[in-house]
């Protein structure tokens, strides 16, 4: 069974994960690295944009959910179940691309630079589930 | 005659001056293929008593037999092949020593009509060693001796020859020294550079037009296009072409390897910017280079303009040789750690074990163990990247405080009086290369069981544990979590198997090879042999070939008891992703050995070894009894022996 039900909730937790950063330190890194990265997720079928590239005046980067009319640096593909499990620090990067888990198309060198910068989150995310009350999801 | 061979070694007595001729043992060829495996099948031979008594060869003493060997898929279109192996009794640690190279000497010693040359007996003046086109003679290298491998490399590479060579640090038996090829590619591990040197060996050169034959080249050619396909799809081939091995540093991110200041921290933010893929891309490169018939470039290329630390264009420091002079020492210039890089390249020394002893040092200095009359007056502090330049300097020329550092940090530590080995960053007195198992705990078993001291490229452990090793055919998958030590043991014999088949036996590189499944490396040895090979069958030459090399290092006196890891890999690192955390050592050790059938003394069973079919050998490699490894402080040089 899938952990979310519906695309609503793949909004809700991973792209609430991305607007609770936002407040964060993590913020300023995912500013610095100045790309646009897309998650393509399936079962249920999603997707989250986040965009350092071109944020609006003042602001870090701009999160997307669903369809985006620009073509971003980096898309990454996964089901939600593996992202949900990636965002908790449960999944090794380098092996789920390996495995097929994931797909990552663009620039190496922009996803290579992703990595210092999304790290931070693996700690965040937990603490942000029991925030909106989805402890149930850290386990 | 199987196919994918050339037929024959040459067997080279530099003590009296002959060549000649070995054909290659077909039997030998079924059971053990090629590179280090069949390497170490000839060199057993030079292990055994040839009188019934205790014959055991001096590292840097004529007997020592140094071996470079190919595979059967080096100078055919597979893809990522053309690796070769050199093996000698180590200088550096009295055990088996082995190291693979990349490039293109491999396939071209197959074009000049050898697979494999055997070296024995020391000259009485310097020679190297030129094979052009099946012919085989030695010359006079008086006038190269005291070359570095880049003027060496010049001399040669004009007329289209392929050069091996080492550097004055050879010559002078610094015990880390390496043998370098194509200014690029370097056997570094063990200290083989210097068995070159006692030999007065200064190169070994060849060109030539032949022909590899093959079995079934049709095979061969559409693996060739399949792997091609699929590299182009792959993240991993893709990564290391466009960021290289250097690629690591970032990665390290997501498991906290980034062994810094000698192992004591695990998270250098400013050490990750600096050395990273992106920064060393915007900095210091400027080109890409390749293998032999690998479609991947992961070579960097690199210039520095400016002083101190200018470096003229040419070949740049790999992941290894970022994290021995970058992290470890916490020098945050990558244009420093390309100069340093450039030092080691061109004197011909190993850039681990050389950044691995620079760290030592800096701690020894820091805990007051040695001062500046120690060290000709130099400060050893942290990130002071000018002394590791100059100390690296001094150890090529075996100069001043750079005499000692040569010896290697474990002979080092030994003139320091107790408690100096606490950090002490050495496997059988190899300093371990830049990857930490606290964050990889399946790695503290590779290092401790490592056929050559520790190496993180003896199996595929470390590989699976990082994620990059993917072979379900051959029992190799990624583990749900690199830090914890269940399962590890079970993990690294499959591992083992599969990376001494792959790595050592086939001479596969493991980065660009990283996309070939276990059926598609049995169909080109197939193909190239004309074997029937199952995928099982390899697996178990893989076994085969490692215990081989146990019982080796158990007639160079390598107990169980030397089957360890430093101690600082007991103790927790404070910061980063793997923080308070430690491999369980002695659970995986005692599974390990059940796994392996290995006996209270750390040597196979019997019935292992007849099942493998090592018995003939395995009688004349009977375990030494006393331990050859002792080290002694010779009053006069100062130096431990």
């Amino acid at each position: 069974m899938a952990v979310f039900k519906d695309a609503s909730e793949v909004y809700l937790c991973i792209g609430g994960l991305f607007r609770r950063a936002l407040t964060e330190p993590l913020a300023q890194k995912v500013s610095d690295s100045k790309i646009s990265v897309r998650f393509n997720y399936s079962d249920p079928d999603s997707a989250i944009t986040v965009d350092a590239k071109n944020p609006p005046p003042g602001e870090p980067y701009t999160i997307y959910e669903g369809d985006i009319n620009f073509k971003p640096d980096v898309v990454m593909s996964m089901k939600a179940d593996v992202a949900h499990q990636f965002w908790l620090g449960k999944v090794n990067l380098v092996a789920a691309l390996a495995k097929g888990q994931m797909k990552a198309v663009g620039p190496i060198q922009s996803i290579i630079k992703l990595i210092p910068v999304i790290k931070p989150a693996f700690e965040l995310y937990p603490q942000y589930l029991k925030e909106i009350g989805r402890a149930d999801l850290t386990q | 005659m199987a196919t994918g061979y050339m037929g024959r070694l040459l067997r080279v007595d530099l003590s009296a001056g002959r060549l000649e001729d070995l054909p290659l043992d077909q039997d030998w060829l079924r059971r053990y293929i090629g590179g280090s495996g069949l390497a170490a099948r000839y060199f057993a031979e030079a292990v055994r008593p040839a009188d019934g008594g205790p014959a055991r060869p001096d590292p840097l003493g004529p007997d020592n037999e140094l071996i470079i060997m190919t595979g059967p898929l080096a100078g055919t279109p597979f893809p990522s092949a053309s690796r070769f192996n050199v093996v000698a009794r180590s200088p550096l640690s009295g055990i088996w020593g082995e190291s693979s190279v990349g490039g293109f000497f491999g396939p071209h010693l197959k074009f000049a009509g050898y697979d494999g040359i055997v070296v024995t007996g020391a000259s009485e003046r310097p020679v190297y060693l030129a094979i052009d086109d099946g012919r085989a003679e030695l010359r006079d290298a008086s006038d190269l001796w005291g070359l570095d491998t880049y003027e060496v490399h010049a001399r040669f590479s004009p007329d289209g020859w392929r050069v091996l060579a080492i550097g004055p640090a050879g010559e002078r038996l610094v015990r880390f020294a390496s043998i370098v090829h194509d200014r690029a590619h370097v056997a570094g591990r063990g200290g083989l550079g210097a068995v070159m040197g006692s030999k007065r060996l200064k190169a070994v050169v060849v060109r030539g037009r032949q022909e590899v034959p093959l079995a079934d080249r049709a095979t061969i050619d559409r693996l060739r296009r399949e792997l091609i396909e699929r590299g182009k799809e792959s993240l991993t081939l893709q990564t290391y072409r466009e960021v290289g091995t250097i690629s690591s540093i970032e990665l390290s991110l997501m498991v906290g390897d980034m062994p810094t200041k000698n192992w004591r921290e695990g998270l250098w933010e400013e050490g990750l910017q600096a050395l990273g893929g992106n920064n060393y891309n915007a900095t210091i490169l400027t080109g890409r280079r390749t293998c032999f018939g690998c479609p991947v470039s992961c070579k960097r290329v690199v210039r520095v303009d400016d002083q101190p630390y200018r470096v003229e264009q040419g070949p740049g420091p790999e992941y290894e040789t970022v994290a021995a002079f970058g992290t470890g020492l916490r020098v945050d210039n990558p244009r420093a750690v390309a100069r340093m890089n450039d030092i080691c390249n061109r004197q011909g020394l190993d850039t681990i074990s050389c950044g691995g002893t620079l760290a030592y040092a800096f701690e020894a200095y820091e805990r007051g163990l040695i001062g500046p009359a120690d060290t000709d007056g130099l400060e050893l502090n942290w990130g002071d990247a000018g002394a590791a330049v100059a100390l690296t300097q001094r150890i090529a020329r075996r100069e001043g405080f750079g005499k000692l550092l040569g010896e290697g940090s474990q002979r080092f530590a030994a003139t320091l009086g107790p408690g100096a080995d606490e950090f002490l960053m050495t496997v059988k007195g190899v300093e371990v290369p830049y990857h930490d198992p606290r964050a990889m705990h399946g790695l503290a078993l590779q290092y401790a069981t490592s056929d050559r001291g520790a190496s993180h490229l003896s199996g595929l452990t470390f590989y699976a544990e990082l994620g990059m090793a993917y072979i379900p055919d051959l029992g190799v998958e990624p583990p749900d979590s690199a830090q914890t030590s269940d399962g590890k043991a079970a993990l690294h014999a499959r591992a083992q198997d599969a990376g001494q088949a792959l790595g050592g036996a086939l001479a596969l590189c493991y980065a660009g090879g990283s996309i070939v499944t276990g059926e598609e490396a049995v169909a080109a040895l197939n193909a190239a042999t004309g074997f029937d090979h199952s995928v099982e069958e390899f697996l178990t030459t893989g076994r085969r070939i490692w215990t081989l090399k146990r019982l080796i290092n158990g007639a160079f006196g390598m107990t169980r008891a030397d089957d360890r890891i430093p101690a600082r890999f007991r103790e927790p690192l404070p910061d980063g992703p793997a923080a308070g955390l430690v491999p369980d050592i002695e659970r995986q050790l005692a599974e390990y050995y059940s796994l392996m059938q290995l006996d209270e003394s750390g040597q196979p069973d019997p019935s292992e070894v007849e099942r493998l079919g090592l018995s003939d050998v395995a009688s004349c490699l009977a375990p030494a009894k006393a331990h050859p490894r002792r080290h002694r402080v010779d009053a006069q040089e100062g130096l431990v022996l």
